[in-house]
């Protein structure tokens, strides 16, 4: 009984090994294939099926939209480090705060306008088809999460006033 | 002397209260005496399983099939997790943290 529950045993180990070896070596080498760590817009090409033409259009768009995009954060970053020094003076939650997060608010809501702007420039440049698929799988992940944050809160919301 | 010996071995005796032993208390131990005694035999499905399993060309068909499939979901894992990365370097760059 010892002996062969040793061998089946054995086997059994063999074999996962064999097959988490083959596993792991293989994924390793197709994450390595096809990385492509210089182009950010490789994912578009090979997702959306874009030609060359379609590339460059596409390329056009988002090295004329980065700078735009890259200059709106850093309005939002400097009014993130004025709201954190007027709340570092007190507890509470002073008027100028209340302004400064008035300001972020907006300055964001124009920088995801212009961010979708953007995405419905880079979807009429492919193909209709692909096109609708991109500019819906950008705004689920992108905007989408705002949504299931607040769908997740108000739940829980309602699961608490209901107790 | 030796008389006086027998007695106070009888007292000895006597003086030890022996407890009755349980019914069929030395069948049970013949028992226990016969099966420590017996080698510990493999249960037959158990060894019937590996010699099937140890076959040559069974043991080299499971290895390839499990090589093949661990290829084919490792390629698949990775083909993944490639796309997975390179989408989200798209995203970051076109949708900061900050606009998510």
């Amino acid at each position: 009984m010892g002996r062969s529950l040793v061998i089946l045993l054995g086997a059994l180990a063999l074999g996962a090994a064999v097959f988490a070896g083959t596993y792991f070596a293989s994924q390793r080498a197709c994450e390595m294939c096809l990385a492509t760590p210089a182009d950010e817009l490789g994912w578009l090409r090979a997702e959306f099926h874009l030609g060359d033409a379609e590339m460059a259009r596409v390329r056009q768009l988002h090295e004329g939209y980065l700078p735009k995009c890259a200059a709106m954060c850093g309005q939002i970053a400097v009014k993130n480090r004025e709201l954190d020094s007027a709340l570092a003076s007190g507890t509470n939650v002073t008027a100028e705060a209340q302004a400064k997060l008035a300001e972020i608010a907006a300055l964001r809501a124009q920088c995801q306008a212009q961010m979708l702007q953007h995405f419905v420039e880079v979807s009429q440049a492919m193909p209709p088809g692909q096109g609708r698929r991109y500019l819906a799988e950008m705004i689920k992940l992108t905007l989408g999460s705002h949504g299931e944050i607040e769908q997740s809160m108000s739940d829980h919301a309602g699961h608490e006033h209901r107790h | 002397m030796d008389q006086e010996d027998a007695k106070l071995q009888e007292l000895l005796r006597g003086s030890r209260a022996t407890p009755p032993l349980p019914p069929r208390f030395q069948e049970y131990v013949w028992r226990r005496i016969g099966d420590a005694e017996a080698p510990a035999r493999p249960a037959p499905w158990l060894d019937a399983l590996v010699n099937w399993v140890l076959r040559p060309r069974l043991a080299f068909a499971s290895v390839a099939v499990l090589m093949l499939v661990g290829i084919l979901l490792g390629t698949r894992g990775g083909a993944q997790a490639a796309r997975h990365d390179a989408q989200a370097r798209y995203i970051a760059s076109v949708a900061p943290g900050s606009l998510r």
